[in-house]
C-alpha cells in the first residue's frame, strides 16, 4: 500500500513536472508561431471553405471545386490570367453544326492509377451528372445538353438542345464538368472522398497525398498531366481549413501558413494591409450584391395599395439616384468590394456602367434627380419602404451595409426605411413568395460569362420571382446567348443592361474582390486572382 | 449547466459493504434502476433535439435557396424526402439509431459515426488535457487555500476559483490566445499540431487519434513538443473552469476534516499544520470530487464546444459548430446524441461509485 501511494505521488509529480517541461520547451520556435514566413516545404494555403464532396457529382461549392481544380481536368479550362476556356484534355472543340459541340481529345491520356482517360471517360463524366442530379449538385448547369455521344476514343459530341450556346466553352469548364475515371466512380450514385482518393482517381496538377476532411489536405505533384495549366512551380502544396477567420489571418501573420484566401473579414483585410509582413493581393471578383424589388408588392406595385407602375417606377429611380456606393465599398466594406454600376460586373465580355449613366451624378448620389423623379410622378409625400436583409447568409456586414442604405436613403428626406432582417431559411423562402417588396440578394457566378448575370435573373422574372418581365430584354438576353458573333454579341449584352437600368428589376450595389493574402517570399499567387475565379495551387512557389 | 457546489464532507471511515448483505441487495437493484434510467433520458433527448433542429428549416433550402427557382428547390427538397411528414421522418430516424445508424451528414456526405468516432478522440485528448490543468491546479491550490483559512491567500485562491469558475470559456480563452499567442508567442495561434506534425500523424499506422499518445508510441519526441505547445492554452482555457471548482471542493473539505477529532487529536501531539493538510485531510477530501468530476464532465463538454471553437482544436464540439452553423441536422442530432450518452453514462458509473463509497445513497 505504501508502495502504491508512493507510485501515486512520483506519477502525479512526474505528470506535472513533463507538463512544466513541455511547456517550458515550447516557445516560438517550438510553437511554429514566430513571425517568420513559413519554412520551405509544401506550399501551404490556408481558407474557411469547406468541402462538401470530392465527387464533382455531389458538391456546387467554392470549397470543393477549388480542390477539384487541383486534382482533376477539364475539356477546356482557362490558363492562370484569364478565363476564356482553351483546350485543356481537349485538343480542339468548336461548333461543328448549330446543334453540335465536337471535342477532340489528346491522346495517351493517362489516370494517375494507370487507367486510360479516353472518350468513354468524358461521355461517362456528363450522363452521370445527370443520372445523379444530386440535390447538392451542379446538374442544373447541364440542362442544354441533350445527349453526348463519344464516336470514337479521342472524339466527343455533344447534342444541344438550343442551338448555338455561346456559353457552352464556359460550361465546359464549369463545376459541372470535371472528368472522372469511368473506372472507378459508378454511374448513379456519388463515391465517397475516401474511395475516390484509394482509387487515385486523378488527373490534375496534383494529386491528393492525404486527405483529413475539411483539416488538411495534401497534394503531391502529377508528372504525367498533360493538360493546360502545365507543370506547377511547387512539388507539394497543402490545404488547411478554419473555422474562424480570425485564426485564418493571425496564421498568416505568425507565418505558419503560406496564402490565406477566403473568406477574411474586411476589418481583417484592412488591418493585414498595414501589416509589413504578409502582403494583400486583389483581383477581380464575380461576386455581386444587389437590391431586388417585387415589381407586384412594392410601393405603388402592380398589387399593392395605390397600384401605379410609372409610381412604382420613380421609386426605383429616385432609390437609385440616392444610393451611394462607393461610400458603401469604402466604410463598410474597407476596398474589398468596388461599386457595382450595372448587372453585369465588370471584366466580362460587354459590361458597362448603365446605372452610372442613368442616375445619380457620375456615380455619386444625387439628391436634385431623385426629387425630381418623384415629384414628375406625383409623389409629394415621403415613400416608406419595408427593406429585408439576411444577416447569416451574406456576412456580418450585410447589417452594417443596409443600416447604411437606410440611412442614405433616410437622409434625403424623400423615404422612410423600416429595415428588417430574418434567418436564411425563412428568407430564402419568403423573398420569392411576394413577402418582402425590397430585399438583398448576392449571387457568385457559375461560370465566368456575362450571361450568368442576365439569364438566371431576368426572363420572367428568373429565379428571384419578382414579377419582372420585359419582352424586350428577353429578346436581348435570348440574343446574346446564342450570338455567334463576338461583337454583335458584346453588342446585346450592353443593349440588355441599358434596357434593364430603365426598368430597375434589381439595384447593383456592390462587386466583390477576390482577396488573398500572402506572406513574404511567396510568389505567383497574383497570377492566379483572374475572372475565372479558379485558384490554382500550381502557380505558387517559395 | 452545473452550479457551483460544495459538498459535504465524506466521512473518511466508510467503506463498501464486503459481505453480501441486505445492503448489497440495494446495491445491485440501485445499479439496475439507473442504468434503466439512461434509456428515457436519452430517449427524451433525442426526441427534443430531432425537432428542435427541424425548426431552422431544410437544408436544400439552406444551401442552395439563393441560387435555384422555387419550384427546382421544392423538386429538390422532394428527392430529398424533407417534405414529408415530420413524424414520418422522426420514426425512421429512430429506427435508424437503434440499429446503431446516425445516418450521413448532409453538408460533407459522411457517416455520422465516422464524423463520431474520428473527432471524439481530440474531445477526449482536450478533456483529459484540461482534467489534468484542473487537478494540477485545484487540489493543490485548495490544500493552500484551507492551510491558510481567513488568511489573504486563501482569501486571493478564493477569489481566483470564483474568477475561474465565472469566466465564460470563450472569453478566457480569447484571453489566453491574445497574450500567449498573439502578444508574448509563446504559443500557437490554433490547431492541435502544425501542419507538419499533422501530416506525420496521418502517416502513422493505426493511430489512435489522440495526438500525444500517437506521438510517444512512435517515439517522435519532436511532434510531442509540436502537440504539447498547441495542447496547452486550451486545456487551460477549459481546465481552469473546472479547477476553480475542485479549489473550492477541497478547501471546504479540508477544512472540514481539519476539525475531526483525530485531526485534533494528531494536532495535540504535535504534528505541523502543513503535515496535517498534506498527510491526514487531503485524502478523505478528494472523495466527493470523484463524484462532482461526474458532474463537472457535462460541464466540461459545454466548456469544449467553445473551447475547440475559440482554438480550432478539431474535436466533437468544433464539428458540432460548424454543422450547426451549416443547418446540418443529420450531423448536429448524431454529435448531440452521443455526447448524452456520455454524460448519462459517465452520471451512471459516478452513481455506482458512489454508492460503492456511501451506501446510504442507495436508498
Amino acid at each position: 500500500m505504501a508502495l502504491n501511494k508512493k507510485a501515486l505521488h512520483g506519477a502525479i509529480a512526474l505528470a506535472g513536472i513533463s507538463a512544466l517541461a513541455l511547456t517550458a520547451c515550447t516557445g516560438p520556435s517550438g510553437g511554429g508561431s514566430s513571425s517568420a514566413p513559413a519554412a520551405a516545404g509544401p506550399i501551404a494555403y490556408g481558407t474557411t471553405d469547406k468541402v462538401t464532396s470530392l465527387d464533382p457529382a455531389g458538391s456546387y461549392d467554392n470549397g470543393s471545386f477549388m480542390v477539384m481544380n487541383q486534382i482533376y481536368s477539364f475539356l477546356l479550362n482557362s490558363k492562370p490570367g484569364g478565363a476564356d476556356p482553351v483546350p485543356d484534355l481537349a485538343e480542339s472543340s468548336s461548333f461543328t453544326t448549330p446543334s453540335e459541340y465536337t471535342v477532340k481529345l489528346k491522346s495517351g491520356l493517362k489516370w494517375a492509377n494507370g487507367h486510360t482517360l479516353d472518350s468513354k471517360d468524358v461521355k461517362f463524366s456528363f450522363d452521370r451528372q445527370v443520372a445523379i442530379n444530386d440535390p447538392a449538385g451542379p446538374a442544373s448547369l447541364l440542362t442544354n445538353i441533350e445527349s453526348v455521344t463519344a464516336p470514337d476514343a479521342t472524339t466527343v459530341v455533344f447534342k444541344l438542345k438550343n442551338a448555338n450556346d455561346q456559353t457552352f466553352s464556359q460550361i465546359l469548364s464549369s463545376p459541372a464538368a470535371p472528368i472522372v475515371d469511368d473506372e472507378v466512380f459508378p454511374a448513379d450514385k456519388v463515391l465517397s472522398d475516401d474511395e475516390i482518393i484509394k482509387a487515385n482517381a486523378f488527373h490534375g496538377q496534383y494529386t491528393i497525398d492525404s486527405y483529413k476532411k475539411n483539416e488538411l489536405v495534401s497534394f503531391k505533384a502529377f508528372a504525367d498531366y498533360q493538360g493546360v495549366l502545365g507543370k506547377p512551380a511547387n512539388d507539394a502544396a497543402t490545404i488547411k481549413y478554419y473555422a474562424s477567420p480570425t485564426n485564418l489571418k493571425l496564421e498568416i501573420q505568425q507565418g505558419a501558413i503560406d496564402v490565406a484566401f477566403r473568406s477574411l473579414s474586411a476589418t481583417d483585410i484592412d488591418d493585414l494591409r498595414k501589416d509589413s509582413k504578409v502582403k494583400v493581393l486583389t483581383g477581380p471578383g464575380g461576386e455581386i450584391r444587389y437590391i431586388t424589388f417585387n415589381f407586384d408588392t412594392m410601393p405603388y406595385g402592380t398589387k399593392a395599395a395605390g397600384a401605379d407602375p410609372a409610381k412604382a417606377l420613380a421609386v426605383r429611380q429616385a432609390v437609385a439616384n440616392l444610393v451611394d456606393r462607393q461610400a458603401i465599398a469604402d466604410q463598410v466594406y474597407k476596398g474589398t468590394y468596388l461599386p457595382l454600376y450595372s448587372n453585369v460586373p465588370s471584366g466580362f465580355l460587354g459590361a458597362n456602367e448603365s446605372f452610372k449613366d442613368a442616375y445619380g451624378d457620375a456615380g455619386k448620389p444625387s439628391l436634385d434627380k431623385a426629387k425630381k423623379v418623384l415629384a414628375d410622378a406625383g409623389i409629394t409625400e415621403p415613400v416608406a419602404l419595408n427593406l429585408q436583409y439576411n444577416p447569416d447568409h451574406y456576412g456580418g456586414s450585410s447589417g452594417d451595409e443596409y443600416a447604411m442604405v437606410k440611412e442614405q436613403l433616410e437622409k434625403s428626406g424623400l423615404f422612410t426605411v423600416n429595415l428588417q432582417s430574418t434567418e436564411w431559411v425563412t428568407y430564402s423562402k419568403a423573398s420569392r413568395a411576394d413577402e418582402y417588396p425590397l430585399f438583398q440578394f448576392g449571387w457568385f457566378p457559375d461560370f465566368s460569362d456575362a450571361d450568368n448575370y442576365l439569364t438566371p435573373f431576368f426572363p420572367e422574372g428568373g429565379f428571384l420571382k419578382n414579377h419582372y418581365n420585359n419582352a424586350t430584354v428577353n429578346e436581348l438576353i435570348s440574343k446574346q446567348l446564342t450570338d455567334a458573333d463576338k461583337t454583335s454579341r458584346e453588342s446585346a449584352i450592353k443593349d440588355v443592361q441599358n434596357a434593364l437600368a430603365k426598368d430597375i428589376s434589381t439595384l447593383p450595389l456592390l462587386q466583390g474582390a477576390q482577396v488573398a493574402v500572402v506572406g513574404s517570399g511567396v510568389n505567383g499567387v497574383d497570377k492566379t486572382l483572374d475572372p475565372s475565379f479558379k485558384f490554382r495551387l500550381g502557380v505558387i512557389s517559395k | 449547466m452545473t452550479t457551483l457546489i460544495e459538498v459535504p464532507e465524506a466521512e473518511p471511515g466508510i467503506v463498501a459493504p464486503k459481505s453480501k448483505s441486505k445492503a448489497g441487495g440495494g446495491l445491485g437493484r440501485y445499479i439496475v434502476i439507473r442504468f434503466f434510467l439512461i434509456i428515457p433520458t436519452v430517449f427524451i433527448l433525442v426526441t427534443l433535439v430531432f425537432f428542435l433542429m427541424r425548426v431552422i428549416g431544410d437544408p436544400i433550402t439552406a444551401s442552395q435557396g439563393g441560387r435555384l427557382p422555387p419550384d427546382v428547390l421544392a423538386q429538390r427538397i422532394q428527392d430529398a424526402g424533407y417534405d414529408r411528414p415530420i413524424l414520418i421522418q422522426y420514426f425512421e430516424y429512430i429506427g435508424q439509431l437503434l440499429t446503431g445508424n446516425f445516418g450521413t451528414t448532409i453538408t460533407d456526405r459522411r457517416p455520422v459515426v465516422e464524423v463520431l468516432t474520428t473527432f471524439g478522440a481530440a474531445t477526449l485528448e482536450l478533456s483529459i488535457n484540461a482534467l489534468i490543468v484542473a487537478l494540477l491546479v485545484g487540489i493543490p491550490f485548495g490544500l493552500i487555500a484551507a492551510q491558510h483559512r481567513d488568511k489573504t491567500p486563501d482569501a486571493l485562491l478564493r477569489f481566483f476559483a470564483i474568477l475561474c469558475y465565472a469566466t465564460p470559456v470563450f472569453f478566457s480563452g480569447l484571453l489566453l490566445k491574445l497574450t500567449f499567442s498573439v502578444w508574448l508567442g509563446w504559443f500557437p495561434v490554433a490547431g492541435r499540431a502544425s501542419t507538419r506534425t499533422e501530416l506525420t500523424m496521418s502517416g502513422l499506422a493505426a493511430p489512435s487519434g489522440i495526438y500525444w499518445l500517437d506521438a510517444l508510441r512512435s517515439g517522435n519526441f519532436t511532434a510531442l513538443v509540436d502537440i504539447a505547445s498547441h495542447a496547452v492554452l486550451p486545456a487551460l482555457a477549459l481546465g481552469l473552469l473546472t479547477a476553480g471548482v475542485f479549489l473550492r471542493l477541497v478547501r471546504t473539505n479540508v477544512i472540514g476534516t481539519l476539525g475531526k477529532d483525530y485531526v485534533e487529536a494528531g494536532r495535540s501531539r504535535g504534528v505541523s499544520e502543513f503535515r496535517l493538510v498534506t498527510k491526514h485531510a487531503y485524502k478523505p477530501a478528494l472523495i466527493p470530487i470523484i463524484t462532482v468530476m461526474g458532474l463537472q464532465i457535462a460541464l466540461m463538454l459545454g466548456g469544449a464546444i467553445l473551447t475547440e471553437t475559440t482554438f480550432e482544436w478539431k474535436g466533437l464540439g468544433y464539428q458540432l459548430v460548424q454543422y450547426l452553423n451549416a443547418r446540418d441536422f443529420v450531423a448536429v442530432q448524431g454529435i448531440v446524441v452521443l455526447l448524452a450518452i456520455i454524460v448519462a453514462v459517465t452520471n451512471f458509473i459516478v452513481d455506482i461509485i458512489a454508492a460503492l463509497i456511501d451506501p446510504r445513497v442507495r436508498y
